[in-house]
């Protein structure tokens, strides 16, 4: 079956269309017929870019105000008679819906149904920048294709098997019971991929290893995963906890904030807006988010260039430790998303120094390995360290095949 | 869903509408007297929204998205794209009656008028139009683009759906709306405007420093902004406009505004938009802190 899988974001839609279905699955031949995202919704060029298997990407400049023609621009773009890869929307059959947040109600991907909308609604509180766009994007997906399954799969999920010492904030019980402030974690879909490949690049079944995921993109998190389920994970509440990001601050003393707030006379929303989107990276450098234009700045002598490459890959190295602690051993480490899988300078001072716990990293496989698949460590290295691009999309068409499978 | 609305009158208040509008993702277009005040206010609007981004409230590229869905005009057809439109003019009942009058008859007779006034009467306004029924009030706190609240104004002859087209829009401003009837300075006008006065009347018989009434009210109450500053920043032109108003309408004198609030707008000083009220202000509209000011009670001063 064809299935569309959709990423809606405040000003995008990323899209993939796959061919798949369960026995596509258990033989790993799933086939990626298209990918493509539309991006700046609302601006006054949004960006369209369009691939056909293995074709080279086209990008088109249209003026797009809202996710419904975004929407729109895509099944025009896969239907298309010269550029698109299906004949009509009939032939897609399912869809499935990246959505940020699913609470602690949602512990895996679902079919979605009105009933089904409503708690994703509920949980718009628990993440008011992500789930409105996610459900914007369900909504108009759902008018656009009325009679196909549409499957939600969550960040969250993944992270849910976490045990309370790792998910309960140090704060009063109650608000927890009464506000469900707890830690949540997100990239879930990345971090379950990268556990699959190491599944099948050793052979082993998960159950079997201790494992700790680093997903470095514009969003940076970490997952300390024992037998194939997070015990523990970086982000928390929100996104904004954990590892340095291109323009969050992620661990943070609290009092910070409030301290901030109070000698800058910032609004709530100031507050918010400077933690998610003027920190990280960008705040510390004021030279940019982009991990690539550090590096070219930093080797040209840009001392807060270097500072803010030192701090990101020094956070990901204390929670290397403290994740090895957590579970108590570590048979891999594995980086991915575009940091993860691009910046060699990143991976090596994220691990340098931690010989002593059994994990060294070769220097010539690191710098050999961008965007590609492969081991990084040394032959002796007790703990292995792999470079995986993720797919996040692959995860989401296939629980929606295994939904639809469930369902019926 | 409303995707288009038009803006009249681009001053402080209007500009705020502006921008609130624009951070919902809808369509603005503005209309000023002149090409030149248009280009004007729209550069005022950039340099607010730069302001902003100093503040950490904006980013750069939000600020691009912004920009790109306003549109300054000078001319009245430029507006008629728009589903409603929002007059925010100078609070002066015969300026505001000739402005509908003349946008009546070239704007097509769907379009939702909207009032933005804190105290003039909307069933007496919406007689300059044919179209009384889709002529509402919507009174926006300032600064617009911060606040949560806007009160809705009903006329005597507004219809139930306009008032419900109207709700929506203040739901995707993202403001929580207040049903209010038709009376002279509604609910938040009314009540703050005898403070305001009445902080001035302190300040004018010499009970306490500006700064002193200001830190008192402040702190005392958990106000984020003291009332001569909250004043300034309304402009004391208009702050008096409104007493007067409530004033001849109500004819209560405790809304007779304050002597001192009348001497400063003769002397031209109006608060933050002439550089001097109550405090001084930089060419940015920020606070000039200076002891030497704030320790001479400013009543005896003037």
């Amino acid at each position: 079956m064809k299935v569309l899988v959709l990423n809606c974001g405040s000003s995008s839609v990323k899209f993939q269309l796959i061919e798949t279905s369960m026995e596509a699955i258990a033989r790993e031949t799933e086939e990626r017929l298209a990918l493509g995202s539309v991006d700046k919704i609302g601006m006054d060029a949004s960006v369209i870019t369009y691939q056909r298997r293995q074709e080279a990407p086209i990008k088109s400049i249209e003026h797009i105000l809202e996710h419904e023609a975004a929407i729109q621009t895509v099944l025009s773009a896969l239907t298309d008679p010269e550029q698109g890869v299906i004949g009509s929307r009939k032939e897609i059959q399912a869809v499935g819906h990246r959505v940020v947040h699913g609470g602690e109600k949602f512990s895996g991907s679902v079919l979605v149904t009105e009933e089904i909308v409503a708690q994703i609604r509920d949980c718009i509180e628990l993440a008011p920048l992500h789930n409105p766009h996610n459900l914007k994007g369900y909504n108009v997906a759902r008018r656009l294709l009325p009679d196909i399954p549409h499957c939600a799969v969550f960040d969250t999920a993944f992270h849910q098997t976490m045990p309370p010492r790792a998910f309960v904030y140090g704060l009063p019980y109650v608000l927890y019971t009464r506000h469900g402030i707890r830690r949540y974690g997100f990239h879930g879909t990345s971090h379950r991929y990268l556990i699959f490949r190491l599944e099948r690049l050793h052979n082993r079944p998960r159950k079997g290893f201790k494992a700790i995921t680093i997903h470095l993109g514009n969003g940076c998190s970490m997952a300390a995963v024992h037998g194939g389920k997070s015990v523990d994970t970086t982000m928390g509440f929100t996104p904004l906890e954990g590892l340095i990001m291109g323009t969050r601050s992620g661990d943070l003393d609290p009092a910070v904030v409030l301290h901030v707030m109070a000698k800058e006379e910032l609004s709530l929303h100031e507050a918010n807006t400077m933690l998610n989107k003027h920190s990280g990276l960008i705040g510390i450098s004021g030279v940019s988010n982009d991990m690539r234009e550090l590096e070219t700045q930093a080797n040209k002598g840009n001392a807060q260039a270097r500072l803010a490459i030192e701090i990101f890959c020094y956070r990901v190295r204390k929670y290397i430790a403290a994740y090895a602690a957590a579970l108590q051993g570590v048979d891999y480490v594995a980086f991915t998303a575009g940091i993860g899988e691009n910046s060699a300078r990143v991976r090596a001072e994220s691990c340098c120094g931690l010989k002593f716990m059994g994990l060294e990293i070769d220097p010539e496989r690191n710098a050999a390995m961008d965007g590609r698949e492969g081991k990084i460590s040394t032959d002796e290295s007790k703990i292995e360290v792999w470079v995986i691009p993720t797919n996040e999309e692959l995860v989401i068409a296939r629980d929606t095949v295994r939904a639809i499978a469930k369902g019926a | 869903m409303i995707e288009h609305v038009a803006v009249v009158g681009a001053g402080t208040m209007g500009r705020g509408i502006v921008w609130a509008l624009a951070q919902a993702g809808i369509t603005v277009t503005f209309k000023e007297t002149s090409p030149e005040a248009a280009q004007r206010s729209m550069a005022q609007l950039e340099a607010e929204l730069d302001h902003e981004i100093e503040r950490w409230g904006l980013t750069k590229s939000e600020k691009t998205a912004f920009l790109s869905r306003v549109r300054p005009t000078s001319k009245v057809a430029d507006l008629a794209g728009a589903s409603m439109l929002i007059e925010a003019i100078k609070e002066h009942f015969g300026q505001k009656q000739a402005v509908f009058s003349s946008l009546d008859r070239r704007l097509p007779p769907e379009m939702i008028f909207i009032t933005n006034t804190s105290s003039l009467s909307i069933t007496e306004l919406a007689q300059a139009t044919n179209r009384p029924d889709k002529f509402v009030g919507m009174h926006f706190s300032m600064p617009v683009q911060k606040r949560r609240l806007v009160e809705i104004v009903r006329g005597l002859k507004t219809s139930a759906e306009t008032v419900a087209r109207v709700r929506e829009l203040a739901g995707s401003m993202g403001k929580t709306a207040v049903e209010v009837f038709e009376y002279p300075g509604f609910v938040t006008t009314r009540i703050i405007l005898p403070y305001l006065n009445e902080a001035m009347h302190v300040v004018m018989e010499g009970v306490a420093s500006t700064e002193d009434v200001d830190t008192a009210m402040k702190l005392a109450y958990d106000f984020p902004v003291g009332p001569l500053a909250m004043a300034d920043k309304m402009g004391l032109d208009e702050v008096m406009l409104w007493m007067e108003q409530l004033f001849h309408e109500l004819g209560d004198l405790k809304y007779r505004p304050c002597p001192l609030l009348r001497k400063m707008v003769r002397a031209g000083r109006l608060g933050v938009k002439t550089g001097q009220g109550f405090f001084p202000y930089d060419a940015d509209g920020s606070r000039i802190r200076s002891t030497a000011l704030s320790t001479t009670p400013e009543g005896k001063e003037i």
